[in-house]
């Protein structure tokens, strides 16, 4: 075989492996398009701007100026000021900060949770699975507010009980994606194949049936993240998130509506900034189960 | 020669609960079957599906556990076995399966399904692993350059072949061949018979066959059991003895005879295959057959050795 292969193929096989390292992933796929690209791109300049938050914000997000508040947009406040005279763009740029790691911490907490139940519950079924799914899909019959109110009562409003009501409002989607991928993945021939082989369970379990059943949960947890961020939102506008002055962007929307008519920038920049960064998490998200090819697994849960 | 294999009496029933809505019902997939499978020999077995083969071979395995009956390997009680001392045997027993577009992880290349094997149960290959695969691929009739491959990169022929040698790994002496050919085009389902054939007189391995194709059946094995609705209702001893069941008479005069001067006029089966949920009493066969009398449906026959090998008629031919 390698004979054969003349000197040209094989620099153009050395070239394809350098060149399609990316491509050959499926997030690389998923930018291939120029909705994946935008979409991904802004995702990606969110999160940097989340992180380097001080570097990046014009102003202290906290520092009052009373005298100059309501500014409308213009220089030095970009973005104008609210009631108290706090510039809106540097906390719209720190609220990324809560809205991104509430929202992703919560995620991950749900993601790891929902696995664990849901691969238990398809690999085991019986008894334990009819239990566990009924348990997590009545934490799917309360409406997230009401989840949300409960650890408010709980352990009293804050970022911790916003996090744990994202966490436990997603809980059965992803057990319910995990138990049907390990369902039916268990029925595969490959499995019973590697049952004769004299595999023990958590082989079965950990090297076959979970990286087969992870790829679909990783891209709804991205999809739940855009979801998680309008939580968050609704829950800070409530007041029952972040507490002042901790800059979030429900709560900064919650605190505009008062001066709506007065200085409606308050309002309007950290929702615009909600729909978009939503709607480019979910675009970004389609890209992704494109570029994996699971549209059918996701429809069959 | 000893019996490497020795199945007495298995059976497996299945039973689906009642509800309020429905009666709970209960069938045998397999029911009542015997034989011996002496070392080196191969053992066809041949039925239409949903008559239990598949099922059978599971049992054998114990990848399904039978309700009842005994499966004795090398002098084993296999059903005695606890669960690790089974892990540690199924070293010995191998299978290999009908669908070889399902039975490699999607996401392995064919090195890491052909050593998958060693790691399953603990053990170092002789030499390397990478030596081990190019041997494993060599055995199997494989170019050594698709071990980088993933299966959805290679024919359903090439992967039949990565599951012989995944099979083959750890050096079992028990193979058994559920169906291997079923799902592959015809000139592809002679150079893996041509393989297995190969690979038997080398390794010296003994197989039993599943197969619903009596032709291959006849060509590639010593003895053939034909079953019928979860039992065997003939044992043939050598692969040209005459039928004398009805029912392998119809199946032998159903297959294909190249020979145009040697044709004869097929008369087809009258009938459906009974349900196995609500069998009727006495010979299942006795519905479709064209020798039935009052007994047949009345008693259900047993494998009798009277006048010839084993026949399960109350009306032999």
């Amino acid at each position: 075989m390698t004979a054969t292969i003349s000197p040209l193929g094989r620099f153009a096989r050395i070239k394809n492996r350098s060149l399609g390292a990316l491509s050959r992933t499926s997030v690389g796929r998923a930018f291939s398009s120029w909705i994946g690209k935008i979409a991904g791109g802004f995702i990606i300049l969110l999160v940097l701007t989340a992180i380097f938050a001080p570097w990046i914000a014009p102003f202290d997000y906290a520092a009052q100026d009373l005298m100059n508040g309501n500014q409308p947009p213009g220089w030095p406040h970009l973005l104008g000021t609210d009631e108290f005279g706090r510039d809106v763009l540097s906390r719209v740029i720190y609220g990324a900060r809560t809205s991104l790691s509430v929202s992703a911490t919560a995620i991950a907490i749900s993601i790891t949770a929902g696995m664990t139940l849901g691969a238990a519950a398809g690999y085991f079924g019986g008894l334990f699975e009819r239990v566990v799914m009924t348990i997590v899909d009545l934490t799917w019959s309360f409406p997230d507010i009401l989840i949300a109110l409960i650890f408010v009562a709980i352990i009293g409003p804050g970022l911790t009980s916003t996090t744990f009501a994202i966490a436990i409002a997603y809980l059965a989607q992803f057990t319910r994606l995990t138990r049907a991928q390990i369902v039916r993945l268990k029925r595969e021939t490959f499995i019973e194949a590697t049952i004769n082989l004299g595999a023990k369970p958590h082989h079965i379990l950990f090297r076959h049936l979970l990286p087969n059943a992870i790829a679909p949960v990783i891209v709804v947890g991205m999809l739940a993240i855009g979801d998680g961020i309008v939580l968050e939102a609704t829950l800070g506008f409530f007041g029952l998130g972040a507490q002042p002055p901790t800059p979030s962007w429900g709560a900064m929307m919650s605190s505009g509506t008062a001066q709506l008519f007065l200085s409606p920038w308050v309002i309007i920049f950290p929702g615009v900034v909600v729909a978009v960064t939503v709607i480019a998490v979910n675009l970004f998200g389609d890209e992704l189960i494109s570029a994996l090819d699971i549209r059918e697994r996701l429809r069959g849960s | 020669m000893s019996n490497l294999l020795e199945v007495r009496n298995l059976s497996k029933q299945f039973s689906a609960p009642g509800g309020p809505f429905r009666k709970a019902r209960s069938m045998h997939a397999v029911n009542g079957v015997s034989f011996d499978l002496p070392k080196g020999r191969v053992i066809g077995v041949v039925g239409e599906s949903g008559c239990g083969k598949s099922t059978l071979a599971r049992l054998i395995l114990r990848l399904v556990e039978p309700s009842g009956g005994a499966v004795t390997f090398a002098g084993e009680d296999l059903l005695a076995k606890s669960a690790s001392q089974m892990r540690a045997l199924r070293a010995e027993m191998q299978m290999v399966f009908q669908d070889p577009y399902s039975s490699i992880d999607p996401r392995y290349t064919v090195a890491r399904a052909v050593i998958e094997p060693f790691e399953v149960q603990g053990r170092k290959p002789d030499g390397s692993a990478k030596a081990e695969v190019e041997k494993l691929l060599e055995m199997v009739g494989l170019d050594a350059g698709l071990a980088s491959s993933f299966p959805h990169q290679i024919s359903g022929g090439q992967k039949q072949r990565v599951g012989i040698a995944r099979a083959l790994a750890l050096r079992p002496s028990l193979l058994v061949l559920d169906e291997p050919t079923a799902s592959l085009d015809v000139s592809v389902q002679a150079q893996i018979i041509g393989l297995l054939e190969q690979l038997r007189d080398d390794l010296g391995l003994t197989y039993l066959f599943i197969s619903h194709d009596l032709s291959l059946v006849k060509y590639f094995c010593d003895e053939i059991l034909v079953m019928y609705l979860g039992r065997v209702v003939e044992a043939l001893p050598e692969t040209n003895a005459p039928a004398r069941h009805p029912y392998t008479k119809t199946l032998m005069d159903s297959t294909f005879e190249p020979d145009p001067k040697l044709r004869r006029l097929i008369a087809p089966l009258e009938g459906e295959v009974p349900s196995p949920f609500d069998l009727p009493p006495g010979c299942a066969f006795a519905e479709r057959c064209e020798y039935a009398t009052d007994i047949c449906r009345v008693e259900t026959p047993a494998l009798n050795e009277t006048g010839g090998h084993p026949v399960a008629c109350h009306n032999p031919l």
